[in-house]
């Protein structure tokens, strides 16, 4: 298998769907972001954007806190350090790729 | 293809689109002008004139902190309720950094001095340099972010400045009107980033819980 071919076989699969790699990116920018602010920068309907959620928690990458804001409930997620690795990882293989194509 | 370089600068600018950042630096800049301007002002060997360089320290030490005190109760009261709640990474700066801008803050520092000791007369430049100075700290500001008011900003200081030293305005009294001026700039910036962003951004219709549990 070529090198860059084998570089995108061994690419995170959890990342690289287009909403996670989404979210992902926004999560390691911000130290933690409410249900809301990722629903309006991702523009993922609520179901779509919980059901990603559960997949990048289910593989560790985030962290998901019940809290509340005064009496509001608030959702909050950050990026735990195994999945900010990850992330580094990602963009650092997939820039390599994309150098190589 | 995602592009993540894109949306990274994107969720940075986020922090800026409600213009509450630009209010509270205008903000931190017509207290400077403010205060310079009393300084001006106030009769010589005055009590206000003592009690008022006491305050110095006080007002350059606290106005950024009020500031970030101010911004953040505005944003929990304005943009958390209507795009989301938000805290951003606070990156301190590397000893490497710290000591490049320590260095470069000296290097100016000394150099006006040495000037206004060689020439007195330079003190009609102070405005100019005021703004030329902060003109490159915002210019390099808006080139981190990519917020194209920013830039106007930076033009802005550098044009009223010039402005203000070109009027035959210079020393204490050119400064504190540059400052006002700047601040000015600052705030109504600020102000029609506002209204735009809450006309964008109506505060959501009060619904149950919001995450991943509420469906």
């Amino acid at each position: 298998m070529p090198t860059d071919v084998r570089l995108l076989a061994d690419i995170d699969k959890v990342i690289h769907e287009p909403a996670r790699l989404g979210l992902t990116a926004i999560l390691s920018v911000v130290e933690s972001a409410d249900f809301l602010y990722l629903q309006r920068e991702t523009g993922l309907t609520k179901g779509n954007l919980s059901s990603h959620l559960a997949k990048l928690e289910e593989a560790g990458y985030v962290a998901i806190e019940k809290t509340y804001r005064g009496r509001v409930p608030l959702t909050l997620v950050r990026l735990t350090d195994a999945g900010a690795s990850a992330y580094k990882a990602y963009r650092a293989r997939f820039k390599k790729f994309l150098e190589r194509s | 293809m995602v592009d993540i370089e894109k949306i990274e600068k994107r969720t940075v600018q986020s922090f800026y689109e409600d213009g509450l950042f630009e209010i509270a630096l205008g903000a931190v800049f017509l207290l400077l002008g403010g205060y310079f301007f009393a300084q001006m002002t106030a009769p010589k060997g005055s009590t206000l004139e003592d009690v008022l360089s006491i305050l110095f320290v006080l007002v350059i030490g606290s106005s950024a902190f009020l500031a970030s005190r101010i911004l953040r109760f505005f944003k929990r009261r304005i943009t958390y309720p209507r795009t989301g709640y938000v805290t951003f990474k606070k990156k301190e700066p590397g000893t490497r950094r710290r000591i490049a801008t320590a260095v470069v803050a000296g290097i100016i520092g000394a150099s006006l001095a040495a000037l206004y000791s060689l020439s007195p007369s330079v003190k009609v430049l102070l405005p100019a340099l005021n703004g030329l100075l902060l003109a490159i700290a915002v210019l390099l500001f808006a080139n981190k972010i990519g917020l194209i008011r920013y830039y106007l900003l930076a033009a802005a200081s550098a044009v009223i400045g010039f402005a203000v030293t070109a009027a035959g305005i210079g020393d204490i009294k050119g400064v504190s009107l540059y400052y006002g001026l700047f601040g000015a700039a600052g705030v109504l910036s600020g102000l029609a980033t506002l209204v735009v962003y809450l006309r964008r951004s109506p505060r959501p219709a009060a619904a149950g819980p919001e995450g991943p549990d509420a469906h």
